[in-house]
């Protein structure tokens, strides 16, 4: 452990020679700096977002009562919303580390903006499908081509070009640099999703929440709130233990390629 | 005429998605971090 | 001169704040396209032509819900009301189950000849309030019953699943 630290070290210094750093989001834009920070964290952060997701689903599968006019089929709610909230909020981070590549370069940001656009889409494809399984026993159809619906699609769509643009390069900073713009143009979906329910006619049901409360009656809402604390925090765990793997991962091949040069 | 579907399985087949896509991303993402620290450590330890 | 990341913070701002000005606008534009469907309201301003397809979305007027039968198949006519117009509709096939009295609903079709809708398809639309039955009925009981929060539950609401 400790000689992995000082690798780390090295090869973030040499990342970030002859650049002035300044407060404390430039200080953990290290990669080294973040790992050995962030390392003794993810146990604790993975087990309880573990045991959140699983109180928030069995409470809200088994002990939340049914609704006065759904019935049953709202508890499809206890995942379909945690889910929504969670790739809409997984956008916006993968936006912002975006925005931190596109103009500070620092190399962090390109790495966490790499991690999440597969769970970020994981997400999405969970609340597209619990949302298709939720619509048809209540509207009566899996899907239409509503505001709400498409633009949530569309959500979709942009995490898997994201995938695809930042591999699909033979230099990784040029994918990094495609990658990062269209993240950043797609940020005007976000509003879009949010308020397509009032701007237009859809099928979807309004907004359950505003800055005046929530539609939900108590005994439905706290099961919802703690599943979707589970669901942030299981986001989290998962992006920083594959930010994590990514920063080992590149030491190792940046070590190996020292070692070869000094064999040769 | 009005349909009365059961919603159950609607239900079932939405939270077993739910589910089966954390477990399983969580399994993968944990092996994934042992898997290269392991080969971290045996790359220094060369 | 500025830095050069001073620069890039510059321009990637304006950039953004560029497209999503030109997003916004387009929104506007295309606004009437992305509506999902029409209110009896907007229908009776400007109907479509007959044989036109169409979506109508409304609330389910009380008391205009008719059920025939012919043969296999059963006719249902209910009027789609957003308080200020009314569209007959008539439909037939099975129905959704949160279909009701005081139930949103959303219905493909076209108008014709007669002036009615014929729909081809009937979604039902449901609120955004959520709440245990019991809360429901105590509520409606004590006469506190907003009517934004959907059809009240009770003997009078058709589709009501107990």
């Amino acid at each position: 452990m400790q000689s992995m630290h000082s690798a780390g070290e090295r090869t973030a210094r040499g990342n970030l020679s002859g650049r002035k750093q300044a407060g404390w989001l430039h200080y953990f834009a290290n990669p080294g700096r973040f790992a050995r920070f962030a390392r003794p964290i993810l146990p604790w952060l993975g087990a309880v977002s573990a045991l959140l997701v699983v109180i928030g689903i069995v409470w809200g599968y088994a002990f939340a009562p049914a609704d006065f006019q759904q019935g049953n089929a709202a508890r499809i709610m206890y995942v379909h919303v945690p889910a929504a909230w969670v790739s809409m909020s997984g956008y916006a981070m993968l936006a912002l580390c975006s925005f931190f590549s596109l103009v500070w370069r620092h190399p962090l940001a390109d790495i966490a903006a790499e991690e999440i656009g597969p769970v970020g889409a994981g997400f999405t494809f969970i609340c597209l499908v619990s949302g298709a399984l939720w619509g048809r026993p209540t509207w009566g159809t899996y899907w239409v081509w509503d505001a709400r619906l498409t633009s949530v699609l569309i959500l979709f769509f942009l995490y898997l070009g994201h995938i695809a643009l930042v591999r699909g390069f033979e230099s990784r900073e040029r994918g990094y640099r495609a990658g990062a713009i269209l993240a950043l143009a797609g940020v005007v979906n976000l509003p879009i999703i949010v308020f397509s329910v009032q701007w237009w006619n859809t099928l979807h049901q309004g907004n359950s929440f505003s800055l005046s409360g929530s539609s939900i009656y108590p005994s439905m809402l706290y099961p919802l709130l703690v599943a979707t604390l589970g669901f942030y925090l299981c986001f989290l765990t998962l992006v920083l233990a594959r930010v994590l793997a990514a920063i080992m991962e590149r030491k190792t091949s940046s070590l190996l390629l020292a070692n070869a040069e000094r064999d040769a | 005429m009005i349909e009365h579907l059961d919603p159950w399985p609607f239900i079932n087949g939405a939270y077993g998605i739910s589910v089966l896509f954390l477990a399983g991303t969580a399994l993968l993402t944990w092996r994934r971090l042992r898997q290269a620290a392991k080969r971290l450590a045996q790359t220094e330890a060369s | 001169m500025l830095k050069p990341k001073t620069r890039r913070l510059y321009m990637f701002s304006a950039l953004l704040l560029g497209f999503g000005g030109a997003t916004a606008l387009a929104l506007v534009g295309f606004s009437s396209s992305l509506t999902y469907f029409l209110s009896p309201r907007q229908v009776a301003a400007h109907a479509p032509p007959a044989g036109e397809t169409f979506r109508l979305g409304g609330i389910v007027e009380a008391g205009t819900v008719q059920t025939t039968q012919t043969g296999e198949s059963l006719t249902t006519r209910f009027d789609v009301t957003d308080g200020q117009a009314a569209v007959p509709v008539v439909y037939t096939g099975v129905l959704p189950d949160l279909f009701g009295v005081g139930q949103g609903v959303v219905t493909i079709g076209a108008l014709g000849p007669d002036g009615a809708f014929h729909a081809d398809e009937v979604l039902a639309k449901h609120g955004s309030t959520y709440m245990p039955r019991d809360v429901a009925q105590s509520l409606k009981n004590a006469g506190k019953w907003n009517p934004k929060f959907g059809p009240a539950p009770g003997p009078d609401a058709l589709g009501s699943t107990s």
